[in-house]
């Protein structure tokens, strides 16, 4: 009976053992395979990495070094903002270990701009708070040398600007949360933070080396003339891209001050000036063009202030006789420019400032722009006003824009602060003849080497231009002790390259100026100096055997008269 | 023909020489990575790698019973060892992994590796064959991987505690357990991911995370997979050349001498060297199932399958892991990374092997 119970088991058992020893084997082989796939799956891999070597470097390169924020270069390439991880030094107050007196009296002598009580409501505060971003090294090893766990340092992106001040207006700054406010930061804020382009630097056309003169220039300028401010633009006339723009007074976008936010506003761009006397050649240009001035020869009379609907148009320096259209120019004289708007008519007049867009804000690629003040009710006296520059208000780049369509054959174009490269530059549209854009050039080159303008003229760099001292706008009627002063220029002037804009506000006339206070004698130096020293840098070198053929006006003007 | 003595033909040349090769390569690539000098690690490692293998073929001289009779014994005496880390870590505060013992810092958890394979190899030698289907084969196998992992993750070391149940789960697989028990409790893992997840720690979760994405933070912490996979890649088909590679001689690439070792040495090895060191680990592994396959007990078949894998688990993870596929844990390259601890272990298991590899040319088989 037992042995009937045992035999089957065992029977089963061996069978059971047999089986386990078969499945072990199996098992093992299992194992073998997934030790050579996993074999065969790294030897791939390595394969992988080996042959496509370049592609996989050069993707985890690039993507190594993507900032955060694209830098934004000069036309050259010289980095004017890029992104760097700062220290910021921060004060968890509840974690502090220390005596907070102590602590506000060690983090003084690090800080000392920041007060001893400023620095105590600090570590003493319910919250944590920043004690300084963007701290220097030494700062923050000088904290952590403290030795308490209160203190962090964490890194964060900051917007670095290396060449401080220049170009503020131009590039803008970024608000806390790393977008772009003002400026190019602000106008490309989506192109500098786009994953797809932050690689690429954002390349401007400003040339720093010509920015860097223009700033200072038109710096010492203001400083010695003891203006409020001022502002100035270089325009390359025949594609728009401004080489330079500046406007005083200016700011450090590192380290902005709460304080100064009249600083931070670009007055290129932004404001709005009556720039007077140097609308006298777009006026003499459409009346050019629309055949009202015949002849240069033609005289208009000046003998006397001309009353029309309750006002007295005078000049400043009157000429007492009939003076043709080269020595209206030359002699900026009100009365006949007044003579030669009426000629033009309202329409004409219009028109070609609707052409130059003075009707709308200035086409740049920026956000800060001014809404021209356009006049209301336009009768015969605003025509014959916004002929000398009164009347109308348009920002300084409205005016060297129209300054870069007279010049470069009458030609109109947007202008942009983004580097075109071997782009086409914009067609634009066309606002004067091209004889007259011709004829033009010779008389602002007339201005230069014969009227008001004198001031202006660099040694072989052919300048032209006209100055215009606007009286400013005040309570009752305008004031005769605050002055705009423009010199609006083109160089060189045979083959216009530039326009040369520099606006000088409220300058005092003083010592350094021999006591006038008129763009003769403020701005018009300044140009001269900027041409000078830019205009090799921007491919222009002087040349006294060449100039613009202006002998066919020459014999216009009238010599023994005074001398302005 | 010249006779050799049996002692001398007792000594696995065949295996001497395989590890030798994969050894003297690293210590190649240890000399270079720092700057064409044996200080500081070359050296060490060179003497190191002489004293291990001395004790590997000791431990290949010792009868097989040793290993089995004190399986259970060593088990428990490494489990409290495992326990006494954790405390010391508890009064000293914060993690600790290791007893200092003078003389080495004794690190329990890769004894672990070894002693639970060894312990598991022994249950399942004295199972019933009968019960290798039943509840009783499972309950007490998964108490003792469970108990020294549990630990091993509490100090905290993922890379150590995976191991550990690789190796057992192997030993169990090979026992003979029923197979939808491992695919079962596969799929339930892998749906177990997510709450697993959270209980990693924080550096953990970012590892892994970032072995998902390495590019999302190439200058932060997934920066060990960026410049690992740029120096493996700019060695190309041929390498720089010994005593060329920038990334690792510049220090771009971190842990260049101990988990990173391999990226250091394709670098200047290329794909050839690449290929080269995984054939040689291939043949290791090769060996280590063939003395499983021919093993002539049930104890050393399981034994050398479970040691096997550990060694594989390693190589795996490590390669894995250089070359982007797995998430940075910190796992050496056996016998190729700077490092005591782990080619100890590494030896250790080669010895018990040989010792399985001894026993089967001495008689017949007796599996049962």
């Amino acid at each position: 009976m037992n042995t009937l119970v045992v035999r089957p088991t065992r029977v089963r058992t061996a069978g059971v053992r047999q089986q386990i020893l078969l499945t072990a084997q199996q098992r093992l082989m299992i194992l073998m395979l997934l030790f050579m796939a996993a074999f065969f799956l790294v030897s791939m891999r390595l394969l992988y990495f080996a042959m496509f070597d370049t592609s996989s470097r050069n993707g985890s390169a690039s993507t190594a070094f993507l900032p955060a924020r694209a830098d934004i270069v000069d036309r050259n390439g010289i980095p004017l903002a890029r992104t760097i991880d700062g220290y910021s030094i921060r004060v968890v107050p509840e974690k502090l270990l220390n005596n907070r007196q102590y602590l506000a009296d060690e983090l003084h002598k690090i800080f000392p701009d920041i007060s001893r009580a400023e620095l105590l409501a600090k570590v003493s505060g319910p919250r944590p708070t920043y004690i300084r971003r963007r701290a220097l090294p030494d700062q923050v090893a000088a904290v952590n040398a403290i030795g308490d766990v209160g203190f962090d340092f964490p890194r964060e992106k900051e917007r670095l600007y290396p060449q401080l001040s220049l170009a503020a207006h131009v590039l803008g700054f970024t608000d806390a949360a790393g977008h772009g406010v003002t400026g190019a930061e602000g106008a490309f804020d989506s192109r500098l933070i786009d994953k797809a382009t932050r690689g690429e630097p954002l390349a401007l056309s400003i040339d720093a080396r010509v920015q860097g003169v223009l700033e200072s220039e038109l710096g010492s300028a203001v400083t010695n003339l003891e203006a409020i401010g001022g502002a100035g633009i270089i325009l390359d006339v025949h594609t728009g891209e401004i080489a330079a723009m500046t406007s005083l007074p200016t700011y450090n976008p590192n380290k902005l001050a709460p304080d100064n936010m009249a600083a931070r506003r670009n007055a290129v761009t932004h404001n709005l000036y009556e720039l007077g006397s140097t609308f006298k050649p777009l006026t003499v240009a459409a009346a050019i063009d629309a055949g009202t001035v015949t002849s240069m020869a033609r005289r208009y009379d000046a003998t006397a202030p001309l009353a029309i609907a309750g006002f007295r148009i005078r000049d400043s320096h009157p000429s007492n006789r009939w003076l043709n259209v080269p020595e209206t120019l030359i002699h900026s004289s009100n009365i006949t420019t007044a003579r030669i708007s009426d000629e033009l008519g309202r329409e004409n007049m219009e028109a070609m400032f609707r052409k130059l867009d003075f009707n709308t804000r200035p086409k740049i690629d920026l956000k800060e722009r001014a809404f021209p003040i356009w006049p209301k009710n336009w009768g015969r006296l605003t025509t014959m006003t916004t002929g000398f520059g009164h009347g109308i208000a348009v920002t300084p780049l409205h005016l060297a824009s129209a300054y870069a369509a007279l010049v470069n054959g009458g030609i109109y174009r947007p202008a942009t602060i983004t580097k075109l490269g071997d782009q086409a530059p914009p067609k634009g549209r066309r606002v004067f003849k091209a004889a007259t854009s011709a004829r033009m050039r010779q008389l602002l080159r007339l201005i230069v080497s014969d009227g008001t303008g004198k001031k202006a003229e660099a040694p072989g760099f052919r300048v032209g231009g006209k100055t215009g001292s606007a009286e400013k706008p005040g309570a009752g009627g305008y004031r005769r002790s605050s002055v705009v002063a423009t010199f609006a220029a083109a160089f060189p002037m045979d083959n216009p390259r530039y326009v040369v804009l520099v606006m000088i506000d409220e300058p005092k006339g003083n010592a350094y100026s021999s006591g006038q206070r008129t763009a003769g004698w403020t701005a018009a130096p300044v140009v001269s100096k900027v041409v000078m020293r830019a205009g090799p840098m921007l491919g222009v070198f002087p040349d006294e055997s060449r100039d613009v053929d202006v002998s066919e006006l020459t014999p216009l003007l009238w010599r023994n008269g005074e001398d302005e | 023909m010249i006779v050799v003595p049996p002692a001398i033909q007792r000594i696995p040349w065949k295996l001497i020489a395989l590890l030798s090769a994969i050894t003297g390569f690293g210590i190649l690539v240890l000399y270079s990575a720092a700057g064409g000098s044996f200080t500081p690690w070359a050296m060490q490692q060179t003497i190191r790698f002489l004293v291990f293998l001395t004790v590997a073929m000791v431990i290949g001289r010792l009868p097989i019973r040793i290993f089995e009779d004190f399986s259970y014994i060593a088990y428990i005496g490494v489990l409290v060892l495992l326990i006494a880390v954790e405390l010391l870590g508890f009064v000293g505060g914060g993690s600790q992994r290791w007893l200092n013992l003078g003389f080495m810092n004794l690190q329990p958890s890769e004894l672990m590796k070894v002693t639970i394979v060894v312990a598991l190899a022994r249950f399942y030698a004295q199972l019933p064959p009968g019960n290798t289907r039943s509840w009783t084969a499972l309950w007490p196998a998964l108490i003792m991987i469970g108990l020294p992992a549990a630990l091993v993750m509490l100090q905290p070391d993922l890379g150590t505690a995976l191991s550990i149940c690789i190796g057992g789960v192997v030993v169990m697989f090979v026992a003979g357990l029923p197979f939808w028990w491992f695919g079962s409790t596969a799929i339930a893992g892998a749906a177990a991911l997510p709450v697993l997840f959270s209980f990693l720690h924080d550096y953990q979760q970012k590892r892994v995370l970032i072995f998902l994405d390495p590019e999302s933070d190439p200058l932060g912490a997934g920066y060990h997979i960026s410049q690992s996979k740029i120096a493996i890649g700019s060695g190309g088909v041929g390498g720089k050349g010994f005593l060329n590679g920038s990334q690792s001689h510049l220090d771009y690439l971190p842990e260049g001498h101990t988990d990173f070792i391999f990226a250091t040495m394709a670098e200047e090895w290329g794909l050839i060297g690449g290929l080269g060191l995984l054939f040689a680990f291939f043949l290791l592994l090769r060996w280590g199932t063939r003395v499983a396959l021919k093993a002539r007990t049930r104890f050393g078949q399981l034994t050398a399958a479970g040691l096997t894998m550990t060694i594989f688990f390693y190589i795996a993870i490590n390669l894995m892991m250089v070359m982007g596929l797995a998430p940075v844990v910190g796992i050496p390259l056996p016998l190729f990374s700077y490092g005591g601890s782990s080619m100890l272990t590494i030896m250790t298991c080669v010895g018990i092997m040989l010792a399985i590899e001894n026993d089967s040319k001495t008689g017949t088989r007796r599996l049962h």
